[in-house]
Order: structure tokens, then sequence, then C-alpha cells
């Protein structure tokens, strides 16, 4: 379920996963099926199949056709790409990056390989997603954009969004450009007053007598926005109604009069994150997506996506065989202690967490697939990962004992037992806290009563906010 | 347990759980417990009757699994086995009929009919009296003039007290070797240990220059393949027991907090509960995948199967004491009393969780089977 990525696969298990997604969310909202479903529909031109030939003949021209266009268009890639780890300053996009794989992008988007499953009248390509494998497979040889977390965001989360949710003339103009590189689009949606609680976010957009808004407050946790063009953002458009019932959401350009974009230092010392100030900021009601105070569907919608897009990082990888958690097994060699009955406990350990969790995710998997299970399954695995990662993460620092602590300034392989120390606790706070997935087990799983709601029935500006 | 099972199966499970509802459940298990009553051997030839002892036995001599996967039918008794808490050694015997099946000689393949009948019960004696589960710990077979001759002490055999025949791990030449044995044999005897489980009884079994001959070993000696595949089936067998048992002392415990009232409100609904209950939920559930996932490499004999039947022994191990502990303290005082059916599941958790292997064995197991 978390491995379906693309944009085209993601539409299968949507319905089933708003569920899902309401579990991460703090309050239960109308449910809104019909808005996933139209983002279905429309994110997913399954149908708008080339009329000439049969899919498989169909398939394999395409094929043929894809090979000669890589051959003659990009540069074959000399090895795999390197495993991104979070931390450093290596993980941060330059401008001269950032410019060299838009152009990248704007090659591939020319040639007529960007958004092969999205719309054609939006500038994709309206093919199948087996058309997507099939550049998959072919591009995996070359050097294609990487336009880095935020670039996933755009084509993963909102994109498809937009699609499901924006005008038409608002499609015309964004969606081609997300597709060519031109436009790289972030989600604005946390703030520091508002993580969890995500329909308490209290930026404001407030209508002007010509009919624009006007954008007052702050986000924050935003991937990537230093180098993006636009944000999807949820703002609070009417504070005397309830939480869920003032929201609307609005493109906003980030490059603007009144938007101050500020890295964010995590602990690990990189700043993949960062937090943005509106300070009267205008934008047309033509950028408005979704209706009016509606901002809450469309943001479930994103949720969805968001979920099902996931950030590759964090996707533990597999190489086929299952070794002894190597990067544990390779720490105790490097220490001389792989004959230590301790260390051994220790590695065994994060072993048999590696197993469990994947594990976990096939059986959950296998009974989603049934199609009797509980939508919200995909909790448990979201709460495996966020309480056994921690303590594989404690477990190399336990190993290291002082090689995890000092080394070497030269010795980077020495340093990633500290990063993943630091890193260790991602998963038990991105994406839906331990806590919330609990609330969501508890109250979805096994049916217990939900939390008494202080805010649900009162206007957003008499509760209790930060 | 497992999400793929056959229309067979399912009869097959729920047939076992309505015969252990009407005719051994919680209740009758707790008065034996007590020694109230004593289990007759009524009970195993029922069992017998419903197919549990012969999974493993070939047909000829009565056996026969339901879906022909015999690990993964078994794994489906245990798991009702561990819900309800039921007595006598049927991972033993089940173990020891296989042991035979596979490397059993024409007279020991004799006794399969009536293993595979519940006519006769077996356990395995594997581990030594402090902990070690190799493959031929605390006995030795000196080689005699017609055979062998056995000298040491085996513990925390599984129901003794019950075994007819006794499938014993000992080294020969400090090569492994497994040996049957009817519980009369001169030299042999049968001593109760005083323990935590109330539902299984353990003894050691001491053997003194017990003589037999050399008709009495099963399969070669310095066969490490039987006896490694024995020692899978038995700890998936009991991985399974136990996750049956962590599923309904959760259940249980769920039940409480749901009906459970103080300060106006039932406790469930208190988020301090609910939590403990969400992360106890997660344990139960991922125990379930590596069980079922063990099971089945166990089933398959996939390459991964050692390894994930030690990971799935490792985990549940654990799990089984944390979910015990957890249950307890949602229960309050009423499940420290005797009255009380908690306490007899977290004895026997606590106990399986050490039966074939304890986790920290599994996972010196596991770095070995790695080549650490």
């Amino acid at each position: 379920m978390s491995g379906q990525t693309a944009d085209g696969q993601a539409t299968d298990s949507a319905a089933a996963d708003s569920a899902a997604a309401d579990s991460m969310a703090t309050d239960s909202a109308a449910a809104d099926s019909a808005a996933v479903n139209s983002a279905a529909t429309d994110g997913r031109p399954a149908d708008r199949r080339p009329a000439d030939g049969g899919p498989a003949r169909d398939l394999d021209a395409y094929r043929r056709e894809v090979r000669a266009w890589l051959a003659a268009n990009l540069e074959p890639r000399n090895d795999d790409a390197p495993v991104r780890l979070r931390g450093g300053d290596a993980a941060n996009l330059s401008p001269e990056r950032v410019a060299q794989q838009r152009e990248l992008q704007r090659r591939v988007y020319e040639g007529g390989y960007a958004g092969i499953t999205w719309p054609a009248e939006f500038g994709g390509q309206g093919l199948t997603p087996a058309h997507e494998e099939v550049f998959a497979q072919e591009s995996r040889g070359y050097v294609v954009a990487d336009l880095g977390i935020a670039g996933l965001t755009t084509t993963r989360v909102c994109g498809p969004t937009i699609l499901a949710h924006g005008t038409d003339e608002f499609r015309r103009t964004h969606i081609p450009r997300m597709l060519s590189g031109e436009e790289i689009w972030v989600q604005l949606f946390s703030e520091p007053g508002a993580g969890s609680d995500l329909a308490g976010v209290s930026t404001r957009a407030t209508r002007t007598d010509a009919g624009d808004w006007v954008i007052n407050g702050s986000k924050v946790w935003t991937s990537g926005a230093y180098y993006a063009d636009y944000g999807l953002c949820l703002a609070r458009t009417d504070p005397t109604v309830p939480k869920h019932r003032g929201l609307t959401w609005f493109g906003v350009p980030l490059t603007g009069e009144g938007v101050t974009i500020r890295p964010i230092r995590e602990i690990n010392g990189s700043s993949e994150f960062c937090e943005e100030f509106f300070d009267d900021v205008v934008v047309s009601d033509a950028d408005r997506i979704g209706a009016v105070g509606d901002g809450w569907t469309v943001a479930r919608t994103m949720m969805v996506f968001e979920r099902l897009g996931g950030d590759p990082d964090e996707t533990p990888r597999h190489s086929g065989a299952r070794e002894l958690a190597p990067d544990l097994v390779a720490l105790a060699r490097r220490v001389g202690r792989q004959g230590d009955p301790v260390t051994r406990q220790l590695i065994a350990r994060a072993h048999v967490i590696d197993l469990v969790k994947e594990q976990l995710d096939a059986y959950v998997a296998t009974l989603t697939e049934s199609g009797a299970a509980n939508p919200n399954l995909g909790s448990y695995s979201k709460l495996a990962a966020g309480t056994l990662n921690p303590v594989r993460a404690a477990i190399g620092l336990e190993i290291a004992a002082t090689a995890g602590v000092a080394w070497h300034p030269q010795d980077t392989e020495a340093s990633t037992t500290a990063l993943n120390y630091l890193n260790g606790r991602i998963l038990s706070i991105a994406g839906g806290t331990n806590e919330m997935q609990r609330n969501g087990i508890s109250e979805r799983i096994l049916g217990l009563p939900r939390e008494p709601a202080h805010d649900l029935d009162r206007p957003f500006n008499e509760l209790r906010h930060n | 347990m497992l999400p793929g099972v056959t229309a067979d199966q399912k009869l097959f499970a729920e047939t076992a759980e309505r015969f252990i509802r009407s005719t051994c459940p919680v209740s009758t298990v707790r008065r034996v417990a007590q020694r109230e009553e004593e289990l007759d051997g009524g009970y195993f030839t029922e069992i017998g009757e419903l197919g549990w002892l012969a999974l493993f036995v070939p047909e000829e001599h009565g056996g026969g699994s339901p879906s022909g996967q015999p690990v993964l039918d078994a794994g489906l008794i245990a798991e009702q086995r561990g819900r309800y808490l039921q007595p006598g050694p049927i991972v033993g015997s089940n173990v020891a009929a296989l042991a035979i099946t596979l490397g059993g000689t024409g007279e020991q393949r004799a006794l399969l009919d009536d293993l595979a009948g519940g006519k006769a019960l077996a356990a395995w004696a594997l581990g030594d009296p402090v902990g070690g589960w190799g493959a031929s710990a605390g006995v030795e077979a000196r080689r005699g003039e017609t055979g062998f001759v056995l000298s040491g002490t085996k513990g925390l055999v599984q129901d003794a007290h019950l075994a007819d025949w006794f499938l014993v791990s000992a080294a020969v030449d400090g090569r492994p070797a497994l040996f049957w044995l009817p519980d009369d044999v001169p030299g042999l005897s049968v001593e109760p240990l005083a323990g935590l489980d109330l539902t299984h009884r353990y003894a050691e079994l001491v053997l003194r220059d017990v003589a037999v001959p050399a008709s009495a070993v099963v399969g070669q000696i310095g066969g490490d393949d039987l006896g490694e595949r024995l020692l899978q089936v038995a700890t998936v067998l009991t991985v399974a027991e136990m996750v049956g048992a962590i599923s309904e002392l959760f259940a249980m415990t769920l039940e409480h907090a749901r009906n459970r009232a103080a300060f106006g409100r039932v406790i469930g609904s208190f988020q301090a509960v609910k939590h403990q209950l969400a992360d106890l939920s997660l344990a139960v559930e991922c125990s379930h995948a590596i069980a079922t996932g063990a099971l089945t490499a166990v089933q398959e004999r996939a390459p991964d199967a050692a390894e994930l039947a030690s990971a799935a022994k490792a985990f549940v191990g654990d799990a089984a004491i944390d979910v015990s502990q957890g249950c307890l303290q949602l229960h309050g005082g009423i499940g420290y009393t005797w009255e009380h059916d908690l306490h007899l599941y977290l004895r026997r958790l606590a106990t399986d969780r050490v039966v074939f292997g304890d986790p920290a064995w599994h996972r010196e197991r596991i770095c070995r089977l790695h080549g650490l």
C-alpha cells in the first residue's frame, strides 16, 4: 500500500484510504468519498487509450518509441543513484542545480513523456499506468530530472489535488508548467500553532472589496520551499464558524511581494524544511482551489495523495536477500565487537525489528486486498515504524559506543550512526504522530469511544488556540 | 490467523474451537490445573479423532491434513489451543510423529497409527535443565555392545507425565542424534517440576545409564537436517499457541476496558487507557504477522524458514511479556485475583516464551544462521 507512489496507481485504493487519511487527522469531518472519487477520475484517465491497436501492441510500440527517444535525448546513467541520507548540507539543492534539473525536466516534457497518465487537455499524455511503467522501466538507465522533495510534492501531491479540485482555467495554466519543471509546488499546510490539529490553522485569508484575497500568517515544515515557485495554502476564510467549515485553499506565488521564506535548521544540521511568513500577500479569486469554506474536503483529498506519494527516503529499501542488519554488522566489525554477546543480541534485535515490520506490511496489505478488512489497518504499519525505528536507531548508538558520538572529521561512515540516531523519530512525528495513530487505532479499529471534543461545534474564534 | 485460509482449513479450525468450548473450556482447564479434576484419556483420543495429531503422519498410518499443508493446519489448531489454554503434549506428539515419519525405522513407524489417533502421546526432550536448546544438550549416548547407553538430564519437558514415548536428543561422539524411548525403559525417570504455568506441567527427564538398542535411533547420527526441521516446526507451533493466547488475553482486556466504568465513563474512553490498548494491539498484530510469515516459510521449506521461525519466537516471546503485563495493568486489582483467568494466560505465556528457546537464545541463533 505504502509502496504505491505513482500518481496513476494512487487511485485504485484511494477510496479505501480516505478513511485511513482521516485517521491521521484529528477530527472527523463529513466523508468526502465524492471528492476522492472525482480525484480518481480526473487524475487517471485510464480509459483514454489511443484508439489504434490493442493495449499490448500499443505498449510494445510505445516501448520502442521510448527507447529511441531516451537514447537520442538523455545521458546514460553510470551507477546506481546513491541512497539519500537526511542530514548535512549535501541534501540541499543549489540554485544552479535546480536550474539544471528544470532544464532536464523540460526536455522530457517536450519529448512527450511527462505526466504520462495525466489528462492531455492539461499537458499530460492521457495514457495508462502501464505506459507510465514502461517509461519508468526504460528510463532507469538514464539521468532524469531530480527536483528533490518539492519536485515529488509537485507531481505526487499538489498536481493530483489541483486536478481534482482546481478550475479548468487554473488547471490549464498551472498543470503544464508543473509537468515541464517550470513550476515547483509545495504544500502550505502545518503551522507553528497547528500540527496534528491541522484543521486548527490560523493563517487568515480576507476578501477585499475588489474580490481579491489578502493572506496573513505563517506556515512551517514545508519541504523544499526554498526553491519552490508556488504553494498550495490552507487558510482560514471564516473564523466565526466551527474550525472545519471556515477553511479555503489558495495557490500562492512564493516569489512575490510579502512572502518571506526561511530555512528551518533541523537537528541533523540540514535544512530540507522551511518556514514561510505571509504579510498582506494578495492573490486573486481565480487562484482559489475548491469552494470557499470547503477547504477541509480538499485537505482530505490531499492527505490521500500525500500518504500514497510518500517520501521515498522513508521507504525501507530491500535489495532482495535479507541480510542481517547490514549497517549494524558493519558497525560492529568496525569497532571489533562482532563476537561480543551483548552486541550480537542487539544486532539480532534490530534484524527482528526489520523482519517484523516487513511481515506486518505484507500482512496488512494481504488483509487490505481481501477487501473485508478495516481500512484503517495501515495505522499499524505507521505506528510500528514510529515506535520501532527509534529503538533501532538507539541500538546503533549502543553498538557504536564511543564511535557513535565522536569521530575523525573525514570519517563519514562513522557519522552515519549519529545521523541515524538524530533521524530515528522522523516517522514517530511526520505524517501523523504516534499519538494520532494510537487515537486512530483505538477509535477506528478497536471501537473505543472518541475523546470528548471541545472544538467541533464552536466557532473557531471562540476556541483556545496558539 | 492466516489471511489465505481455505474453506477446509476454516472448517478444521472451527470444528476444533467448537470441540474445545464444549469439552475442555478454560473453566475445565482451571479445574485440572487446580488438581480438582484429571484429564482422562478420552480427551486425547477425541482430539485424535478430530485429526489434530495426524497432521504429520502419512495416510497409510491413518494420517493426513485437510489442506495438505500440515504446518499451516497444525498452526491453526495451535492457535485455538493457545486461545483456550489447552493441556497436553500436543506440540511434542506432533513433532515426534514428524520425526518418525521422516526418519523412523519400520518398527517405529508401526507406532504412527497410535500417535495419529491419540492412543499414544509423546514428548520431545530437547533442552537441558539450564536453558540450552542445542541439538544434543544435556544427554550423552555412549556406544555400547549392542546399542547405546544414555546418561544425563533434560529440562522443561512439556507434559512428560502424559507421554508414553520420548523423543530424546542426545550427543553421540559429539554429534547430534535422536532416540525414541518408551516411558518405561529402565533407568529413565520423570521428575516433576513445580512451575509458573498451571495449564501444562513440566518435568526433568533423568537418564541414568539407559541402555537402548541401535534401532532406537531416529534418522542418522549427525544428521542435522532432521533435528533442524523438528526445531523449526516445534518453534512455530509454540509461537502459534502463544499468538492464540495473546489474542485471547487482549480481547478479554479490551472487553474489560469497554465495560468497566470509573469517573462516570468507561475506562476505555480515557486516552491513557486507549493508547495502551493501541500499543498492545500493535504487539498482537505484529505477532500475528510474524507468526504467519514463519508458519508459511516453514511449511514451504523456504530458505529463510529457520531465521523467520527464530525471529517469530524472539519477537512473540518478548511481546508475550509486554502484552501479559499490559493486560494485567489495565485490569487493575481484579486481574491480580486467583479467580480471574488472566493469570492462567500470563503464566502460560511466560513459560511458552522459554519452551524450545527463549528470545535471547533465538537471537543468538539468528546471528549464527547468518554466519556472524
